[in-house]
């Protein structure tokens, strides 16, 4: 006879329990877990976990592609070692032009995967069930942003950290290698977050509009695409017809944008391909009010939306 | 235990409109259909089963979008997996609700009956409309209609080339009752005039008014087929119960207890329960019983000649 | 079989209602408007060399983006609703070879696909190439040609991925930016291989491209693009006919 039953009668000698709905008075551990436990749920769909095995095939094969190059580079950095002379160092790639030479695997990535993570609830309509929890709107869009900024972080540091060992091990001295190297490796920390940031944000606020998946992933992918080609052209003819001002334009390049704004992080000069007239501080600028606006975008969608 | 006796029904043509034989579908470990043989002829056949019975596979299978993983379906003597020809003389409502929602329901009655290469597409397409009662709403898109009117949208699609074989599953989904006894109305005017038609429920009620003839489908088996009367008679490992009411219910139950026939009785509010394992010899016997108790019977019914009770029992086995 | 010449036109008209809902009409056609509007941009500026301009407008935004991303929504749009609906079995469960099905959908999709991106390039060449003289009129036939056979191949290849794939779309979109694009400027030897290189050679045969443009003469080019259509086209078919339903719920 256990004392925690709820009793539906009762009288000296025996009780008859009830057992109908049972109700919970344990402790609720409110919004901040709901939103960890989106955010955590969210990054593992990501990633295809909980999900059939069909689902790992495109976020792994396009961050594997993106990360295979510089592992490509570790795998030589071991065989070279025997033939450089210390202080001697071959690289192909670096951590400041890596972004620049394959973000586009990183462009599919998203493509691929951010209208997995906001178009899902749309189309089955199962909004209501997150926003009448202790979840807000806002919680559940920025939770959701979390989790793909997050995914695009890990898919973005993997290769910097296989660069960073391959570098080490390319020299004979590991400990003063370590010292030597790391100062140079750690601007790439930042400047990932800053991409991850950036791609989530313009990512999720574009496919948000859209419960079907195949129009979430052309608009993507057209705004990537269109919003990288036609500033460089509209400037380009600018430029050559004896007119400035176009430079403007190219700040709202995304990609190009973020390659400037690592330029920045590592404290390089911009290459050749930008305008001259702009250093590399207003691309950061530029990409971190991108991330505020479309992330404003993405919030504002989400508390407009009916459900 | 039951016979897999074909049902009774004239075939129309020279093979069975439904042919199947030791039809059996599996996906990987997990066996669908096993081991199915029927053939159906012209009438209506309920197919029954609990959830996962494989109803729906087995009507996918009839309709050609699955293959058999061994034996044979056959539809008026063509695998209709492999020959889309005999498509003319399908008409096949499936399960799911989406229809072209952006057409018309005449529009898509139109549509169907033009891909089956009929030359007067219009004018059977309304006559379609007009027997499944959709004439108001017919210049209406599909996706402002109920769920009702949807079904019948689906089934005028399926039946404006007057197909010989109609497969529908789960046609009655949504429909309030009177067009549920509407729809009934058709299909039995349909058998009549010679067509095949098999349809899927879970509603036993719904069975029982218009398919005497059922096929019982149990974790993919076929348990039972034939007229469901029948099938009650062969189930001799279960006694019949019988429920009487009498102007003296003791007294009918004392004398009745004496008879060999019966072999149970029970006392129940305001009537007597009989069990019996002989129900025709009980028949011969209630009315002398109830002239020697002197009691008067105002009510014999077999307690559980449903369909109900015969399902469950086949279900249950 | 009976209903084959019927279904034909039914089918597509279907088709096209389909693809053409509201929305995605409408950013289709502003997709299509950016090359003239970009040619209205130089318009603006002046002086024109057709080299850059071709590269600049045609190459980057019209062959790269324009037509890759028009294709990849009707292509394997056409089947589209019908794999995601299910709607698929109310095509299937009619006395129609399969083949007619999938000629009619590709019908559909290319003729879709067609209009859009030559539409676009006239424009262009109206606003920009055609004042420029005979060069400029041979850029644009080039480049019409290109959108022709590049809407054709990519129409069809996208359509027979569609129903093999639910990823299609992903896929298609991978295709033409990864290894059209960024392999092919690493092996030569994928031009055989990709659709864009087709459409380009089959322009050269009009005007010599950007120099670094077309990698496949004309007569390879289409010879190539025959072969791929005629194969996709099996494909989609064979697998039409042998389409199953993805589990049932009973």
């Amino acid at each position: 006879m256990s004392a925690g039953n709820r009793l539906s009668a009762s009288s000296a000698g025996g009780s008859i329990y009830d057992l109908g709905y049972r109700h919970y008075e344990g402790p609720r551990r409110g919004r901040g877990y709901a939103v960890w436990s989106l955010y955590v749920e969210s990054l593992r769909g990501i990633w295809g976990f909980g999900r059939p095995m069909s689902a790992k095939a495109a976020p792994f094969i396009l961050a594997g592609l993106y990360a295979f190059f510089a592992f490509l580079q570790l795998a030589f950095a071991s065989t070279l070692a025997n033939e450089i002379s210390s202080g001697q160092q071959v690289q192909l790639f670096t951590y400041d032009s890596y972004f620049t030479q394959f973000g586009f695997l990183l462009i599919l990535f998203c493509v691929a995967q951010a209208p997995e993570v906001v178009c899902r609830d749309q189309r089955y309509q199962v909004l209501p069930l997150y926003f009448t929890r202790a979840m807000g709107r806002a919680d559940y869009a920025l939770a959701r942003l979390a989790s793909l900024a997050t995914a695009l972080f890990l898919a973005l540091i993997v290769p910097m950290i296989a660069l960073f060992v391959g570098d080490v091990l390319m020299k004979p001295d590991t400990i003063g290698a370590i010292g030597d190297e790391l100062p140079r490796a750690l601007p790439a920390i930042p400047a990932c977050l800053l991409i991850a940031a950036s791609m989530a944000s313009i990512s999720l606020a574009l496919s948000s509009y859209s419960p079907r998946r195949a129009y979430s992933a052309i608009g993507l992918i057209a705004y990537f695409l269109l919003m990288e080609a036609v500033p460089a052209i509209i400037y380009a003819v600018a430029n050559h017809g004896g007119v400035n001002s176009a430079d403007k334009l190219v700040l709202l390049a995304p990609i190009t944008s973020l390659s400037g704004a690592t330029d920045w992080f590592f404290g390089q000069s911009l290459s050749s391909d930008f305008p001259t007239t702009l250093g590399s501080e207003a691309y950061v600028l530029a990409c971190l009010v991108s991330v505020a606006v479309f992330t404003a975008v993405l919030v504002f969608r989400y508390r407009r939306i009916p459900a | 235990m039951t016979q897999q006796a074909p049902p009774a029904g004239d075939p129309v043509v020279a093979a069975p409109a439904i042919a199947l034989d030791h039809a059996a579908r599996w996906y990987g470990n997990v066996v669908a259909v096993n081991d199915v043989s029927f053939s159906l002829g012209a009438g209506v056949t309920g197919l029954l089963g609990p959830n996962g019975a494989g109803k729906t596979t087995l009507l996918h299978m009839l309709a050609g979008f699955l293959a058999p993983s061994a034996g044979t379906v056959q539809i008026l003597g063509r695998s209709p997996h492999r020959d889309p020809s005999v498509y003319r003389q399908i008409g096949l409502v499936p399960e799911r609700e989406s229809v072209y929602s952006f057409l018309t329901g005449f529009e898509y009655v139109r549509f169907n009956a033009r891909l089956q290469g009929m030359r007067n597409a219009e004018s059977a397409a309304r006559a379609a409309i007009a027997r499944v009662g959709l004439e108001d709403a017919a210049d209406r898109a599909i996706g402002t209609y109920s769920k009702g009117m949807r079904q019948r949208a689906k089934v005028a699609g399926a039946l404006v080339h007057d197909p010989q074989v109609l497969l529908l599953d789960e046609p009655f989904n949504g429909m309030d009752p009177r067009q549920r006894l509407a729809m009934m109305d058709l299909l039995v005017e349909m058998a009549g005039a010679g067509r095949t038609i098999l349809f899927s429920s879970h509603i036993l009620e719904e069975v029982e008014r218009i398919g005497t003839e059922i096929l019982v489908l149990v974790a993919g088996r076929l348990a039972a087929s034939g007229d469901f009367r029948a099938i009650r008679a062969l189930m001799t490992d279960r006694p019949h119960t019988i429920t009487i009411r009498s102007s003296d219910d003791r007294r009918l139950a004392t004398t009745l207890m004496a008879d060999p026939a019966v072999f149970a009785v029970e006392l129940t509010d305001n009537a007597v329960s009989v069990q019996t394992a002989h129900l025709s010899a009980f028949r011969r016997i209630i009315a002398g019983a109830g002239r020697t108790a002197g009691v008067r019977l105002t009510e014999v019914v077999p307690a559980d000649e449903s369909l109900e009770s015969v399902f469950d029992y086949l279900v249950r086995r | 079989m009976t209903g084959t010449l019927t279904a034909f036109p039914e089918i597509v008209r279907l088709t096209f209602r389909q693809q053409l809902g509201r929305r995605r009409t409408l950013l289709l056609l502003l997709l299509a408007a950016l090359p003239p509007l970009l040619a209205l941009v130089y318009r603006a500026f002046g002086q024109l060399d057709i080299e850059s301009f071709t590269y600049n407008v045609f190459d980057l935004v019209s062959m790269t983006i324009v037509l890759p991303l028009t294709t990849v929504l009707f292509g394997s749009g056409a089947f589209g609703a019908e794999n995601d609906e299910g709607t698929i079995v109310y095509l299937l469960a009619k006395p129609i070879s399969r083949w007619v099905i999938v000629s009619a959908k590709a019908f559909s999709a290319v003729v879709l696909a067609v209009l859009l991106t030559v539409g676009s390039v006239l424009l262009v060449g109206v606003i920009e190439l055609l004042p420029a003289g005979a060069d400029g009129a041979s850029a644009t036939e080039a480049y019409v040609a290109a959108m022709v056979v590049g809407s054709f191949c990519y129409s069809i290849l996208f359509l027979a991925l569609s129903l093999f794939t639910r990823r299609a779309l992903v896929i298609g979109i991978g295709y033409s930016l990864v290894w059209e694009g960024a392999l092919s400027t690493l092996l030569p030897g994928i031009a055989n291989l990709s659709v864009r290189q087709y459409a380009l050679g089959a322009g050269d045969g009009f005007y010599q491209l950007s120099a670094h443009a077309a990698r496949l003469s004309p007569a390879t080019a289409l010879t190539l693009s025959a072969i791929l259509i005629v194969v996709a086209f099996a494909l989609a078919t064979w697998r039409l006919g042998r389409f199953e339903m993805s589990g049932s719920t009973d």
